[in-house]
């Protein structure tokens, strides 16, 4: 019977996989360019709770797993090492559009199962000198071509994927934290103590979903590819109501915000997009167009809870703001 | 009073905690819904019929609930009677989806209008539903051809009358988009008259790994014929071959001069501590054959 | 005959000092194994809960830990190195610092890597680094530097104990069975034949080079775990001779102390001279001036070419940790310069107060090259939470660095109890030596 049970499922995986894998298909693309134009669709998130109704007009909150097309299509650590075949995965963050409403943070969080303080998705508040314009920059991991992190990862418990992920096996991992001090960017954080969650092994461990996450090991930005397998955008770029996040292939040079789909190097070229802290050499895949002909000013993203606001305190034009009692 | 807010606490409570064994009643009258029909034709000829079946609450927009698990029944209506094409039950977004085969032959009106009709219906609790949609079959024709060494694509759209004939279609916005892995990039718009279009292929279109583009031309929610998708797949992409980096610092191996250097490292030292070892095991055996003698002599 | 006579009367001069137990090494002992108990108690806590009871966060991921794993390592390199130059080069006092040093090399080179694995999350898969290992880390190449380094110096600290384990063997016929038993396995059949000690000494000597090329690799690979990443105050190309000198430093200042404390405790004036502190002294000077040299370049360039994310890390450095900061490199430098540079400083007390400075100086200055350092990344910190702004040890990781400090002491103890701290069979073939060419006679 239990066997009759995981024949079935790794039938189902295969299935997935390969609808994933070929989203190039009629039937998947054509449907994507149509949900381009039906905006709006907020897409439900698997993982979290979805409230239906259901024909005999009863109004049920079902566990999105419990209705998922594919629940047994999880990725193992060893599958995912492998990576999604003839992909270079790359995100392009337009600084002209955040207004810090930090829905990509919240979006992630949930999709993650990741406290209040833990983010893997951080938007930061940016002055480069006194005289210079403020500005949002949400920062996730950058999967660099170069990762420090994954250089001197002792076990190869973080490793680099051909399509260019950086992902961590938490299972593999011994938590000697090297990674986190070789990050200059800050991507990573530790699991410190035990929290009730990470015992909850309902969903089976994928290091693509980081879910459940484990005490003593560390975590970070791992660009969903669960939702890329499916052809999806990753939660960050699919919950911003503003578009400011792009996200696609680098080999077909396509990128996409969900309503919005434009050719990566055009893009780059076009608005002068940069990587950060580019002079260290590690080769981010994710890009920033520049914070110029701003949509909102920088003090929109002030309009934020009391201890999110407390967080750039030290930043010049928040200190400026307040002695003029703007805050 | 206090009983009342008792009551209220404790119903709070109960909806809190039993979210998901228990259900919930809702009062329906507060919720309108929406119940829409929608088609597309796809590049293999197949049609997509879709029914989207979601509740949204009459005061907070944002409120809105899909219908999940209810059939639908999908028909081609004629004259004299509706013929079923299938069913299908709403997902958890409260989609039903049915595909129609393209072998599947569909009874036109005198006009040429294909009328397809989606029924949900009902129950105790749901008032029944249907929704109706009159469309023309429409056929894009899309070829891919060098002309004069230039990559061109050539659309022609057309729909057919009863005799078989061709008919152009005229003043229809059509996309032309490239197939992408998240979703597809526009290329042109434009309105196209007299059923036929053509234009230059960009440049600098990446395409796969072997440099193949999925070319897309397209009708978007159009009031006469639903939606269209028409694909055609050609080399003309300039991808470069993807090449995968090896004995890297970060790759699984390493690069090869640190195996080789850590290799005599290692060995010279290990050999070394192995020679002292072997060494001591001299003096052990010199102190044995000592011990012997004076035992011998004693 | 006269040596064997000779032994005896050595053995006879030491035995007291490993057979008697005073009432204050009682309490010391005992008090010795109360710290190491509530280190334990704090460890078993930090398993039970978790990283969290510790004040390390996401920021700061290493604190004092990888400090006491730093000092530790560099202590036991130094010992090696500077107990490989004694016997290499057989420099004439060397017989009465010489074991005093093994001891202090092999005992640091245990303790120390027990610090780095407080900092490990996962304790429970530590053999993954040996089923999963990845050569491109410096990570694996220090537990192969540490793992390679233990062996050689346990191999050359018992090369040295070899003669001394014989004539102890040869000589304690009082002893309980226990300690007969014991010094005769370990003394493998030596019976200082002039073929057995020509072999022994062979290979000590090749042994000592050995130890000495290990001590330079692993100081490096200890110091490029740091240097080798992007972190402004660490991405340095001087760290590797700059940990070599800091753990000489400290190494240095660590025998000196050693050297009065034991001293005093046992009272052995007659081999433990002012000499020895003297000549010690000028070492530490010597290597003082040279720390000094090598702190003030790192700083000095980078206050020089003042890159923002320097200049980030010196604000820090000289705001929030002003008086560390000049604790640890200026008084921490200048005042053992100052000491030991004038001949009429130079006294016993003198010399070792130098060495406590020198000692806590270095333990400042290794906690502002790690903590500072991970407080100011190249991305600001913005965060609310305290803790992940700002380090700030707790008890269980001060618990643990004084339980493991007190393991060092309470092992040293313990091993002077084995063997005695001034090598026998040094004393022998210093004598012997002497009776050949008598014009070289002066101090042991």
């Amino acid at each position: 019977m239990a066997n009759k049970k995981t024949e079935n499922g790794s039938e189902n995986r295969r299935n997935f996989l390969r609808l994933g894998l070929m989203s190039s298909v009629s039937a998947v693309a054509g449907a994507s360019l149509i949900s381009n134009l039906a905006t709006g669709e907020e897409k439900k998130a698997s993982g979290e709770k979805v409230r239906v109704l259901t024909p005999d007009g009863k109004m049920v909150e079902v566990d999105a797993e419990s209705i998922n097309n594919y629940p047994e299509a999880v990725i193992t650590p060893e599958e995912s090492r492998k990576g999604i075949p003839d992909k270079k995965f790359v995100m392009v963050i337009d600084l002209s559009k955040c207004k810090n409403a930090r829905k990509c943070v919240e979006g992630c969080q949930k999709a993650h199962k990741l406290d209040d303080h833990q983010e893997f998705m951080k938007v930061q508040l940016m002055q480069n000198n006194e005289e210079g314009s403020p500005y949002w920059l949400p920062k996730p991991c950058f999967h660099c071509d170069e990762p420090p992190c994954v250089t001197v990862c002792p076990t190869g418990a973080t490793f680099k994927r051909d399509d260019g992920i950086v992902l961590i096996d938490n299972e593999r991992c011994i938590g000697c934290k090297f990674c986190i001090t070789s990050c200059p960017y800050s991507a990573r954080t530790f699991n410190w103590g035990h929290k009730e969650k990470f015992d909850d092994k309902s969903q089976p461990y994928s290091p693509e979903t980081q879910v459940p996450a484990a005490e003593g090991t560390v975590m970070k930005c791992d660009f969903c590819p669960d939702m890329l397998r499916q052809g999806k955008l990753p939660y960050c770029a699919s919950s911003c109501p503003m578009g400011v996040i792009y996200f696609g292939d680098k080999n077909e040079d396509i990128v996409t915000n969900g309503t919005e789909t434009v050719s990566f190097s055009q893009l780059i070229k076009d608005r002068g997009g940069y990587r950060h802290l580019e002079h260290l050499g590690t080769k981010p895949n994710v890009y920033y167009l520049p914070a110029v002909n701003r949509q909102f000013p920088v003090e929109r993203g002030f309009d934020v809870d009391e201890e999110i606001l407390d967080r750039y305190k030290d930043v010049p034009i928040v200190k400026e703001f307040k002695e003029q009692g703007k805050l | 009073m206090r009983t009342k807010i008792y009551t209220l606490i404790f119903v709070a409570l109960a909806f809190l905690i039993n979210t998901k064994s228990f259900a919930q009643e809702v009062n329906l009258k507060n919720y309108r819904v929406r119940f829409g029909l929608s088609t597309t034709k796809q590049a293999d000829n197949s049609r997509k019929l879709e029914v989207s079946y979601i509740a949204s609450n009459k005061k907070d927009r944002k409120d809105r609930v899909p219908i999940y698990g209810a059939d639908i029944n999908f028909y081609n209506v004629t004259e004299d009677k509706d013929i079923l094409l299938g069913t299908a039950k709403t997902d958890k977004e409260g989609t039903a989806q049915l595909i129609v085969p393209a072998k599947q032959a569909y009874t036109a009106n005198a006009e040429g209008y294909i009328n397809l009709k989606a029924v949900f219906d009902g129950t105790d609790a749901l008032d029944s539903e249907e929704d109706e949609l009159a469309i023309k079959d429409v056929f894009l024709e899309l070829n891919l051809k060098e002309i004069d060494s230039v990559k061109t694509v050539i659309l022609n759209a057309y729909t057919l009358d009863s005799l078989q004939t061709k008919i152009p279609i005229d003043e229809t916005e059509i996309v032309f988009s490239i197939g992408g892995m998240i979703s597809n990039m526009p290329i042109k718009r434009e309105f196209v008259s007299d059923g036929a279009f053509k234009f230059e292929f960009p440049e600098h279109i990446s395409g796969d790994k072997n440099g193949n583009v999925d070319v897309f031309a397209s009708i978007i929610d159009n009031d006469n014929y639903g939606n269209v998708i028409q694909k055609k797949n050609i080399d003309w992409g300039i991808n470069k071959q993807i090449t995968h980096e090896t004995n890297k610092l970060w790759s699984e191996a390493a690069p090869i001069w640190m195996y080789v250097v850590l290799s005599i490292l290692l060995i010279g030292v290990w050999a070394n501590y192995a020679y002292s070892i072997k060494n001591l095991f001299d003096i052990k055996k010199e102190g044995k054959e000592l011990e012997l003698k004076s035992q011998n002599e004693n | 005959m006269d040596v064997i006579k000779r032994k005896k009367e050595l053995v006879q001069e030491f035995s007291p000092m490993l057979e008697k137990s005073t009432k204050t090494s009682k309490v010391w002992i005992a008090f010795l194994v109360g710290v190491i108990l509530v280190g334990l108690v704090a460890f078993v806590i930090q398993v039970v809960k978790g990283h969290i009871v510790t004040g390390m966060r996401d920021n700061v991921v290493w604190g004092i830990y990888i400090i006491n794993f730093i000092f530790f390592v560099c202590l036991s390199y130094s010992g090696a190195f500077i107990s490989g130059i004694l016997h290499f080069f057989k420099t004439p006092w060397k017989n009465s610092v010489s074991r005093i040093v093994e001891i202090i090399t092999v005992l640091s080179l245990i303790i120390g890597p027990i610090f780095i694995l407080l900092c490990i999350g996962r304790l429970d898969r530590l053999y993954y680094l040996f089923l999963y290992p990845r050569i491109q880390s410096p990570i694996t190449w220090d537990i192969i530097a540490i793992m390679t380094d233990l062996l050689g110096c346990f191999i050359y600290l018992y090369l040295t104990f070899i003669p001394d384990f014989a004539m102890l063997r040869d000589n304690s016929e009082n002893a309980p069975k226990w300690r007969q038993k014991l010094y005769k396995t370990l003394a493998i059949k030596y019976y200082d034949t002039p073929t057995q000690r020509e072999t022994l000494h062979k290979i000590t000597r090749t042994m000592s080079v050995m130890v000495i090329a290990l001590a330079i690799v692993a100081y490096s690979v200890l110091a490029w775990i740091f240097s080798l990443t992007l972190q402004p105050g660490w991405n340095s190309s001087i760290f590797a001779p700059y940990f070599i000198i800091a753990g000489l430093y400290s190494g240095v200042s660590v025998i000196i102390i050693a050297m009065y404390l034991i001293r005093k405790f046992y009272h052995l004036d007659h081999y433990i001279r002012k000499v020895h502190f003297m000549g010690a002294g000028v070492i530490l000077l010597i290597i003082s001036l040279l720390f000094g040299y090598f702190t003030f370049s790192e700083y000095f360039s980078r206050w020089f070419s003042h890159k923002i994310e320097d200049v980030k890390l010196l604000d820090t450095l000289f705001n929030r940790y002003f008086w560390n900061f000049i604790f640890a490199n200026y008084i921490g430098v200048l005042v053992p310069v100052v000491i030991l540079f004038f001949k009429k400083f130079r006294t016993i007390k003198s010399v070792t107060f130098a060495a406590v400075i020198a000692i806590l100086g270095l333990y400042m200055n290794r906690y502002l090259i790690v903590v500072p350092t991970l407080e100011s990344p190249y991305m600001p910190i913005q965060d609310t939470r305290p803790e992940y702004i700002q380090y700030t040890a707790t008890w269980i990781e001060w618990a643990l660095s004084f339980a493991g400090i007190a393991a060092f002491i309470l092992f040293f103890i313990l091993i002077m109890k084995l063997v005695p701290i001034i090598p026998m069979s040094g004393i022998i073939d210093h004598e012997r030596e002497q009776k050949r060419k008598p014009h070289l006679s002066n101090n042991h």
